[in-house]
């Protein structure tokens, strides 16, 4: 069934922006009673809703605290859909669905969870921020077909390579995607994944095509893996370091920066060095450093705080060889900034 | 399997050129990768998917069940295939000898008598279609022996002119070893797997339900990762039109504070049959708790909601030698209810005494366990600073939200570090 949901979007976003959760699972409730396709609602109205509230507080309007309850509106609409995708008979096999740990984004997963289900696929969810432990566990005492993994921030990256070997250890396929995995599968190749998907609908093709069972992933390089484990170690360190020498306090003329906001920023960059260095993808970095020219930009900062921000960046990780050079590779030059 | 003549060591292991081939360490292979699962399902599969084609071109591996005395048969030309077969289809054929003496047998098929040659060792019309298809020459049933026991059998086929040699069997026999060890401790890991999950169901924490003119959040981190039980607890329910809510921690982590735990709430729901004033009830389990001979301390937070005609709440508020809740209003004032009361089991006869707040819509109480507040971080302990500064923020956001925000800050504080078991419930009024 094709539908034009247009008017439910409308509809579905004007009840986020008011953080109205009511008018949001009214709206839902009735595409569903009009026969609406779950997967469309998920992907083409909460999915659409939700990048729409990332935007928002990137570019300031909304506080984190907004933010989070904007997303509740939608984590809301989603449980509705589960719910009634639930009613529907387990046709295939047996899905775990986890968020890597550090990721706190579980909205992504509940919606792949929900599309796996609609797909005949018997889902067990797991919540934000899973530690490795506790998704072995998971995975011994269900003995699922599948695992499938979504990661949104880039700090996820490590444990999302932790869930790959744990997966393929016990022959489990795994399928991985999310902003933090990028635009295509590299990434994911990369860290041994079984596949990728770059959205709900491409996680149901994918996941249809799966092999039963897969060896254990190769080992990653040596080099790039002890030095993102080194960087990890230090992180707390390096943070502290960086976030009391940028943005600079003397800087004339220029907008105080938000301190969380800079925090932010920082282990962001940080973050990404440590998927870069694993994933073997220097896009990553190229990305963050791109984001945060918009989040600056957005909060009237001077994006030539951009530059600075690698000149420290730089300057602090000096004895990490290959992310020094991963970072002066892939970081814009100061005149596409 | 080295110092034997190519000739013994079967059609398969010699390539086109006459070389012996290179596969001593396929049953080492098999072993290692069965090791890394300790699901019966997935041990087969990781089984059944390396032993085709490198040694047999089809395979099914026959388990059985000690109950029944039927068999569940895996894969075929579908690894993830299971089907059932019953004790008496069994009776007199190949199989039931392998599996009763845990002995190899082979059998060799002639490709006039397909059907009745593959009937001993593979007791199902389907998979029997599967093998016969192959034309096969020889199929083999090798016993899985493990512990003393048979637990299953291997059956193996191989197409025309590609028959099981001596070593071959060898091969399979070393196989068979590595893999019924595997399947063994599988099966046992999931016998009891069962066991605990059946007993942590019933302590897990209970799902919040809908209320009108309430809203609900919880969240729970337990200690030990790997479970989903700790000795934090909470639990909320019904008594004439008002609402219960209790949360509270047990001494210690793990399991046995966890069995704890699901006494300390039977006791507040069967006290609350007969008192549901909050300091009463804190009384009873006390009293409960000091008879008790596990002689640990437990203490807990109980509310009593009552929803007023205005759309407020009157929350009647008692505390056991717990961090008392906090009330976040709607504008951004955060307070501590003022209240007090000794520890759970300690002192025989205790008073806990009665604080009542109001809650306006868009207003929040909030209940935490030390866990919180003592999640070490690099620069110190969470402390309830930061957790009166995030409630501060967060006001009007949410019960739900409020509790992912906590766990979030606080887990983002401990940056990977170890931490005691963990729960946060936000009750709201929405008027």
């Amino acid at each position: 069934m094709i539908a034009d949901l247009t008017p439910t979007l409308t509809r579905f976003e004007h009840a986020v922006a008011e953080i109205d959760v009511t008018s949001a699972l009214a709206v839902v409730d009735e595409a569903l009673a009009s026969g609406a396709d779950p997967i469309a609602l998920l992907t083409e109205v909460i999915g659409a809703a939700q990048r729409a509230v990332g935007d928002r507080w990137q570019r300031g309007e909304w506080s984190v605290a907004e933010e989070h309850a904007a997303t509740a509106v939608a984590t809301a609409a989603t449980e509705t859909i589960t719910r009634e995708v639930r009613r529907g008979p387990v046709t295939r096999g047996r899905v775990v669905v986890a968020c890597a740990e550090r990721e706190w984004h579980a909205l992504p997963a509940m919606i792949i969870d929900c599309a796996l289900r609609s797909d005949g696929w018997d889902t067990t969810l797991l919540g934000a921020s899973t530690p490795a432990l506790r998704l072995n566990q998971y995975l011994q005492d269900l003995g699922p077909d599948a695992l499938a993994v979504s990661c949104s921030m880039l700090g996820s990256i490590p444990t999302a390579r932790r869930f790959v070997e744990a997966s393929t250890a016990a022959g489990i396929p795994i399928l991985v995607g999310g902003p933090a995995f990028g635009s295509d599968d590299l990434r994911a190749r990369t860290l041994g994944a079984t596949g990728w998907a770059a959205d709900a609908t491409g996680a149901i093709t994918a996941m249809r095509e799966l092999p039963a069972v897969v060896q254990p992933a190769q080992p990653l390089a040596d080099g790039p893996v002890e030095e993102q484990a080194a960087l990890e170690l230090n992180h707390g360190e390096l943070v502290a370091t960086l976030t009391s020498r940028w943005p600079r306090p003397d800087r004339a003329g220029s907008p105080e920066l938000d301190p969380a906001l800079a925090k932010d920023a920082v282990e962001l960059i940080l973050h990404a060095l440590w998927a870069a260095l694993l994933t073997a993808d220097p896009r990553a970095i190229t990305e963050t450093a791109w984001w945060i020219r918009a989040l600056l930009e957005h909060r009237d900062a001077p994006v030539a705080l951009v530059a600075t921000l690698h000149q420290e960046v730089a300057g602090a990780i000096r004895d990490y060889p290959l992310a020094a050079t991963l970072l002066d590779d892939s970081w814009p030059s100061a005149e596409r900034l | 399997m080295t110092g034997l003549e190519p000739a013994e060591l079967g059609a398969y292991a010699v390539d086109e050129a006459g070389r012996i081939d290179d596969r001593p360490g396929l049953h080492e292979e098999i072993g290692l990768a069965m090791a890394g699962s300790l699901n019966v399902r997935r041990s087969v599969l990781q089984l059944l998917d390396r032993l085709c084609p490198e040694f047999a071109d089809w395979a099914v591996v026959a388990l059985t069940n000690p109950r029944t005395g039927g068999v569940q048969l895996y894969g075929g030309v579908d690894v993830t295939s299971v089907v059932k077969v019953s004790r008496r289809a069994l009776a007199g054929q190949a199989l039931e000898r392998v599996l009763a003496t845990g002995r190899s047998e082979l059998l060799h098929v002639s490709s006039d008598d397909l059907g009745d040659g593959l009937t001993g060792l593979i007791p199902h019309q389907a998979l029997r279609d599967q093998a016969a298809a192959l034309r096969p020459a020889d199929v083999l049933g090798t016993g899985l022996t493990a512990r003393g026991t048979v637990v299953g059998a291997l059956i193996t086929v191989r197409g025309q002119g590609r028959g099981f040699g001596a070593a071959d069997t060898e091969l399979a026999e070393q196989i068979a070893a590595r893999a019924s060890l595997a399947l063994d401790s599988a099966r046992l890991y999931e016998q009891r797997s069962q066991i605990a999950n059946a007993l942590q169901n019933s302590l897990l924490p209970p799902e919040l339900p809908t209320v009108p003119g309430l809203d609900l959040g919880a969240r729970y981190r337990p200690a030990l990762e790997q479970l989903d039980i700790g000795g934090d607890f909470y639990d909320l329910f019904q008594r004439d039109g008002e609402w219960l809510v209790a949360l509270g921690d047990v001494a210690g982590k793990g399991v046995e504070a966890a069995v704890l735990t699901g006494r300390a709430r039977q006791s507040l729901r069967t006290a609350a049959h007969f008192v549901t004033d909050p300091g009463a009830l804190l009384a009873a389990l006390n009293a409960v708790f000091t008879d008790d001979i596990s002689h640990r301390f437990v203490t807990m937070i109980c509310l009593r909601v009552r929803p007023q005609p205005d759309g407020g709440l009157l929350v009647d508020v008692a505390v056991a030698g717990h961090a008392p809740p906090l009330v976040a209003r709607a504008g951004g004032d955060v307070e501590e209810v003022a209240c007090d009361g000794a520890v759970l089991g300690v002192v025989p006869v205790a008073e806990y005494p009665v604080t009542t707040v109001r809650l306006a819509p868009g207003d929040q109480i909030v209940l935490f366990t030390d866990g919180i507040e003592e999640a070490r971080g690099e620069s110190g302990f969470y402390g309830q600073e930061r957790l009166l500064e995030l409630l501060g923020r967060y006001a009007g956001a949410g019960a739900d939200v409020t509790c992912a925000a906590i766990e979030q800050d606080v887990l983002e504080h401990l940056d990977g570090r170890a931490h005691d078991d963990i729960a946060v419930l936000a009750l709201g009024c929405t008027g």
